[in-house]
C-alpha cells in the first residue's frame, strides 16, 4: 500500500514535471501521448524512477566518481557500482520495468519506426556494427560487453519513446531494446527481439 | 643468478627494449623536410584533428610521432578528437597502451585532448580527465574566436538535441565548429552517410551558421564537397585503416585512404586553414574555408585548395 501511494506520488510529480519543462524547438520533451498510452508512459516512467533512486543510493555509498587521470579509479568505480546494483537487484528480472503493457505499448512504436516510411533510415542507422543475435543474447544484470560496439539507437525512434534520465539509456543489441545503466554499464531490463 | 638465467634475463630486457623502441614515438625528422601549407599568424587559434585512433599498434605510434614533428614548425595548443578513442577493452593498461604512451610526448608538452564517444568507446570514458569531457556526454568548449561543440552521436535524443540548440543560439558571432563520430556524408563503403543522424543535425547546423564539422567513423579521410554551406571533413584514419575502402563519389571533394593521416587546422579572423598529413609526411589535401558573417554574405563555397596534396579529386 505504502509502495503504491509512492508510486502515485511520483506520477503526480511527473506529470507536473512534463507539462512545464519545455523541449526541442518548442516541443513538450515527453512524446504526446493521451489516454492509455499517456497511462502506461507514466508507469514506465515511474518504474524508471525507481531504479535511478536505487542507483543513486547504491552509488552513495561508494567514493564519489569525479573526473580523473587515474583510469584505474574509472574501472574500480564502474565495477563496485555494478556489483552492488546486482547485489541490490538479485530478484530483478525481465519485465520488472518494462512491463508487459509497456512492452507492448514500445513493440507498437517500435514497429512503427521499422516498418513505417521511416524503416529504410532506421535500418541502416542500427545495421552498422549490430552484433547479430547469434553471437550475444543479454540478460538483466548482465554487464553490457566490453567488445562489443554501441548501434546508435535511432534518433528519430528516441524522440518516440519516454525520455530516460541521463542514468539509462535505449540501447539496440541484436533485435533486442535493452535498458542500460550508463554509469554501471548494466542491463536493467529487455525487450526480447523488439526489432521486427 | 646463474648464467643462463642471467642471459634469459637479459634477452627478455634486450627484447622489451626493441618492444618499447617499436612502438615509441619515432624521433623528429629535419624541420626542413616538413612542409607546411598553413600561414602561422600571430593569434590563431591552433589544433589537431584525429579519430578512430585508439588501436595501440604500431601504426597509431608513427602517426603520433609524425603530430610531435609538425607541431615544431605548427605549435598546436589542443587536439579534438572525433571518437574511437579507445578500442577493445578500458582497463587501465588500455589507457596507457593507446592514448597515454602514443601521444606522452604531445601530453607532456601540454597539448590538451578534447574527445568525443565512438560506437567503440565506453561510456565511462568521460570522467577520464586527459579527454576533458568532464564528466559529460556532450559538451562545449571555446578557444579564441571559435565554439566547439562536441557530441555523442551514439545517442542523439532530444535532450541532447535541445542542449545543442540553445548552445548554438548562445554562441554569438564566434565561429561554430561540430565534432562527433558519425560522419553524415561520407563516399567510404563499409559505412557510408549517417543519414538518420543528418536529418536531426543538419537542421540546426544550418539554422546557426555551423560551417565547419568533423567526424570519423569510417577508416578514411575524405573532405566532402560543401553540402547547404557547411564543410565536411571525415578524419577516421588515425590509427585503425580501411584502406581502398573510399569509392569516389559526388560527395568527394578530395580523399585519401592509402594510409593513416590526421589534420591540422589553423583559424585566424573569418579564414579557417586546413592540411591534411599522411603518416608518412605527404600532405594529402589543404585548403582554406572562408567563413560566412551576416555582413560579408560571403559563401564558404568549395574550399579552396592550396596545395596540390596526394589525396584524389
Ligand atoms: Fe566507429
Amino acid at each position: 500500500m505504502k509502495r503504491r501511494n509512492r508510486v502515485t506520488r511520483l506520477i503526480g510529480w511527473l506529470s507536473v514535471f512534463a507539462v512545464v519543462t519545455p523541449g526541442f524547438a518548442g516541443q513538450p520533451r515527453v512524446p504526446q501521448a493521451s489516454g492509455e498510452d499517456a497511462r502506461v508512459f507514466k508507469i514506465f516512467t515511474a518504474r524508471v524512477q525507481e531504479y535511478v533512486k536505487l542507483q543513486k543510493n547504491v552509488e552513495a555509498s561508494l567514493p564519489a566518481l569525479k573526473p580523473t587521470n587515474d583510469a584505474a579509479r574509472i574501472a574500480e568505480h564502474e565495477h563496485a557500482l555494478a556489483r552492488k546494483i546486482v547485489q541490490a537487484r538479485s530478484g530483478a528480472g525481465q519485465g520488472d520495468i518494462f512491463t508487459d503493457e509497456v512492452t507492448r505499448q514500445f513493440r507498437r512504436i517500435i514497429r512503427g519506426e521499422f516498418q513505417g516510411p521511416n524503416a529504410l533510415q532506421a535500418r541502416r542507422t542500427i545495421r552498422p556494427d549490430n552484433p547479430s543475435k547469434a553471437v550475444v543474447r543479454l540478460h538483466v544484470n548482465d554487464v553490457y560487453p566490453e567488445n562489443i560496439p554501441l548501434t546508435t539507437t535511432p534518433p528519430t525512434l528516441l524522440s518516440k519513446l519516454p525520455e530516460l534520465p541521463k542514468e539509462l539509456a535505449y540501447r539496440i543489441v541484436g533485435r533486442d531494446l535493452t535498458l542500460k545503466d550508463t554509469k554501471a554499464g548494466l542491463i536493467v531490463d529487455l525487450i526480447p527481439n523488439a526489432i521486427p | 643468478m646463474p648464467a643462463k638465467r642471467r642471459a634469459a634475463f637479459f634477452s627478455l630486457v634486450a627484447l622489451a627494449a626493441l618492444g618499447l623502441s617499436l612502438y615509441a614515438p619515432e624521433l623528429p625528422s629535419p624541420l626542413s623536410a616538413l612542409e607546411l601549407t598553413l600561414p602561422l599568424k600571430a593569434n590563431s587559434v591552433r589544433f589537431a584533428v584525429i579519430g578512430d585512433m585508439g588501436t595501440g599498434e604500431k601504426p597509431q605510434y608513427e602517426l603520433a610521432g609524425k603530430m610531435v614533428e609538425y607541431r615544431q614548425k605548427f605549435p598546436f595548443e589542443f587536439v579534438i578528437t572525433v571518437g574511437d578513442n579507445i578500442y577493445d577493452g578500458d582497463a587501465p593498461a588500455d589507457y596507457e597502451s593507446k592514448f597515454e604512451r602514443p601521444y606522452k610526448l604531445l601530453l607532456d608538452a601540454g597539448v590538451k585532448f578534447y574527445a568525443t564517444l565512438g560506437n567503440h568507446d565506453k561510456p565511462n570514458q568521460r570522467f577520464y580527465k586527459p579527454f576533458n569531457m568532464n564528466g559529460q556526454q556532450y559538451y562545449t568548449h571555446k578557444n579564441g574566436n571559435v565554439r566547439f561543440f562536441a557530441l555523442d552521436t551514439n545517442y542523439m535524443n532530444p535532450q541532447q538535441l535541445a542542449w545543442l540548440e540553445k548552445e548554438l543560439q548562445n554562441a554569438g558571432s564566434d565561429w561554430a565548429i561540430c565534432y562527433f563520430h558519425h560522419a553524415l556524408y561520407s563516399s567510404a563503403s563499409f559505412h557510408g552517410s549517417a543519414t538518420e543522424l543528418r536529418g536531426v543535425l543538419e537542421p540546426l547546423f544550418v539554422k546557426y551558421g555551423v560551417q565547419v564539422v568533423f567526424a570519423g567513423h569510417d577508416h578514411v579521410y575524405e573532405r566532402v564537397k560543401p553540402q547547404k554551406g557547411i564543410q565536411y571533413f571525415t578524419e577516421g584514419a588515425s590509427g585503425s585503416l580501411r584502406a581502398g575502402n573510399l569509392k569516389k563519389s559526388a560527395l568527394t571533394a578530395v580523399g585519401y585512404d592509402r594510409d593513416r593521416s590526421f589534420m591540422l587546422v589553423e583559424i585566424s579572423g573569418d579564414e579557417l586553414y586546413f592540411q591534411t598529413i599522411s603518416r608518412t609526411g605527404q600532405t594529402v589535401d589543404s585548403g582554406v574555408i572562408q567563413r560566412v558573417t551576416a555582413t560579408s554574405g560571403v559563401s564558404s563555397g568549395p574550399a579552396e585548395q592550396v596545395g596540390p596534396g596526394a589525396g584524389y579529386e
